[in-house]
């Protein structure tokens, strides 16, 4: 699904090398300290920034030659920070992720529709369709934000730290819906995450920074705490 | 996103009162004309009857100056509110007004170009309503706060009324006068030749706010969202800043600056409407800016005569305490 050959990452120097991946469908957790380029790299994996160097292929395609309002169809991406707005139900929210196929006004279509009733089925908040998003508690926030990129129908779907503000029993439930979403959907999911201990039991795979050598490598689900400590960030 | 039972006798309702307004509009005033004087002198003109005069002359070329500038300023102010992401701006606070002033001060004033002509006027303050939307459209994509951006706004209001004051206290008299009367606002001095302008800047922004409704809704969730779901930023910001500054360039110069109503009516309407759908805050922002700016001018018009109320004064009068209820409102 996702591949990236020689990539470097980093705005104006380089920040780090990207040993080169082959993603499939499933779900891949992103370990690194605060500040270590965890956005960096999601950003510059969805396109939202350009590659430093090396390429990044969708589906063998180059991400930089998809046009801009094409990728949206492809890959969504979910910001840390849920955007906090008056006046706008969970159900229309879902709805604005449909907007990459509508046409010039965003009218929906009956597909539109059924895609978005199908992510709020398929992330059991059909309870909260009505609800208006600013009144939604921080977990709630989390799952609608994914039906949205769910709705949005893209193979790739990237998070930058869903389960920072959650407890410890909404963060399983977010990683446990993505593990479904990955499995039975055929999605590749990535997203990042500073809790290694809770990643370490979800049976996701990893992507692990590792800034002593400025490298991001993929190791494989079952992957210990211990190796992934010492391996990624070499401490002991 | 459909309209909602609600939503749809509010906009109903609208589209009956602005008819209903806008007649009683052409009622009010100095000069008494009953019905049937009104009916006569729309199908047998007489160029001798005073009343007929006043009609074709005064009341008509009102109401409908009243009618566009409401309209405009409240879908510029929409426009303004959901680019920036915030319910504050608007043409006024962020300075786009100002700009169209200092422009048509430095006509007036310091005697630059083309003062004998209103459309040198116009484009004068069409060219500074645009710069000063450039600029602040360049502060936007370097601040990262919004409040900062307010703050840059007013900054640059401040800025702009001290080279007026400037300008001002080394004038003459007699251009003084003629900036001080236009600074004050008026509905009453567009004449029927010049009507067209002002419809064409209308169209303009009614076409070019549905041009940009589906970014709009995007825009709601913030820039990096929308640009995200597809959205081109640097084409809809611009568009956005063109719409906002031909309309609000173009009321600026015949009706002087006319304050708070594109602040007020989008907030009121979103408050009322509970939606972010922008094809629906349009018309809604449209009507009640057309219904607002009527109602207010008719309060004016009753006034004359007892007390003199520059129509910027009323607006300013009834946004100000508006904008700290909104801010209230946001704080709770």
């Amino acid at each position: 699904m996702i591949q990236s050959k020689g990539l470097h990452i980093g705005y104006s120097v380089k920040l780090l090398e990207v040993e080169d991946l082959n993603l499939g469908a499933g779900v891949y957790i992103l370990i690194g300290k605060n500040g270590s380029g965890k956005s960096t790299f999601l950003k510059t994996l969805t396109g939202s920034i350009p590659a430093f160097s090396g390429k990044i292929l969708l589906n063998n395609t180059s991400i930089h030659t998809i046009p801009k309002s094409e990728l949206p169809k492809k890959i969504a991406f979910v910001q840390t920070q849920f955007p906090v707005v008056d006046f706008l139900k969970v159900a229309e929210y879902i709805a604005l992720g449909r907007s990459p196929h509508t046409a010039f006004f965003g009218k929906l279509s009956p597909h539109d529709k059924e895609m978005v009733q199908n992510a709020l089925e398929t992330l059991d908040i059909q309870h909260l369709s009505n609800r208006f998003t600013n009144q939604l508690s921080d977990g709630e926030r989390q799952m609608v934000a994914i039906a949205r990129t769910f709705a949005q129908g893209t193979d790739v779907i990237a998070l930058d730290e869903p389960t920072a503000f959650l407890d410890y029993q909404n963060k399983a439930e977010i990683i446990r819906k993505l593990l479904e979403l990955g499995r039975n959907h055929r999605k590749c999911i990535i997203l990042s995450s500073h809790d290694i201990d809770q990643s370490v039991q979800s049976g996701a795979d990893f992507l692990a920074i590792n800034q002593t050598t400025g490298k991001i490598a993929h190791y494989p689900s079952g992957t210990t705490k211990a190796f992934l400590l010492e391996k990624a960030f070499q401490q002991k | 996103m459909n309209l909602s039972r609600r939503n749809r006798i509010f906009l109903f309702l609208l589209v009956v009162l602005l008819p209903v307004i806008a007649i009683w509009h052409l009622f009010s005033g100095h000069i008494e004309i009953d019905g049937t004087t009104f009916w006569n002198a729309l199908t047998a003109y007489n160029g001798n009857e005073l009343q007929h005069i006043v009609v074709w002359e005064l009341r008509i070329p009102r109401m409908l100056t009243a009618l566009i500038a409401g309209a405009g300023l409240s879908v510029a102010g929409l426009l303004m509110q959901t680019l920036f992401n915030n319910p504050l701006a608007g043409p006024y606070v962020l300075g786009i007004n100002s700009g169209a002033s200092l422009f048509v001060a430095l006509a007036i004033m310091a005697g630059i170009p083309m003062l004998s002509s209103d459309l040198g006027l116009v484009a004068n303050a069409l060219i500074g309503a645009f710069l000063f939307g450039l600029i602040i459209v360049f502060f936007s994509s370097v601040v990262r706060q919004q409040i900062s951006l307010l703050l840059i706004g007013l900054m640059l209001g401040s800025f702009t009324s001290a080279i007026v004051s400037v300008l001002q206290s080394a004038s003459g008299l007699q251009e003084l006068k003629l900036f001080t009367l236009w600074a004050l606002g008026s509905l009453e001095s567009v004449t029927l030749e010049q009507l067209p302008i002002l419809f064409a800047a209308l169209g303009i922004t009614i076409l070019g706010g549905y041009l940009v409704v589906k970014p709009l809704n995007l825009l709601v969730l913030g820039t990096s969202e929308a640009s995200m779901l597809g959205v081109r930023m640097k084409r809809v910001r611009l568009l956005i800043i063109l719409i906002t500054a031909v309309i609000t360039g173009i009321v600026t110069a015949f009706c002087g600056p006319i304050a708070f109503v594109g602040l007020a009516v989008p907030n009121l309407i979103r408050i009322v409407m509970k939606t972010q759908n922008h094809a629906y805050l349009l018309l809604g922002s449209l009507l009640t800016g057309a219904i607002f700016l009527l109602i207010c001018d008719i309060i004016v018009q009753n006034l004359q005569g007892h007390f003199p109320m520059p129509i910027n004064a009323l607006t300013s009068l009834i946004g100000a305490p508006f904008v700290i209820l909104l801010v209230l409102r946001r704080l709770r």
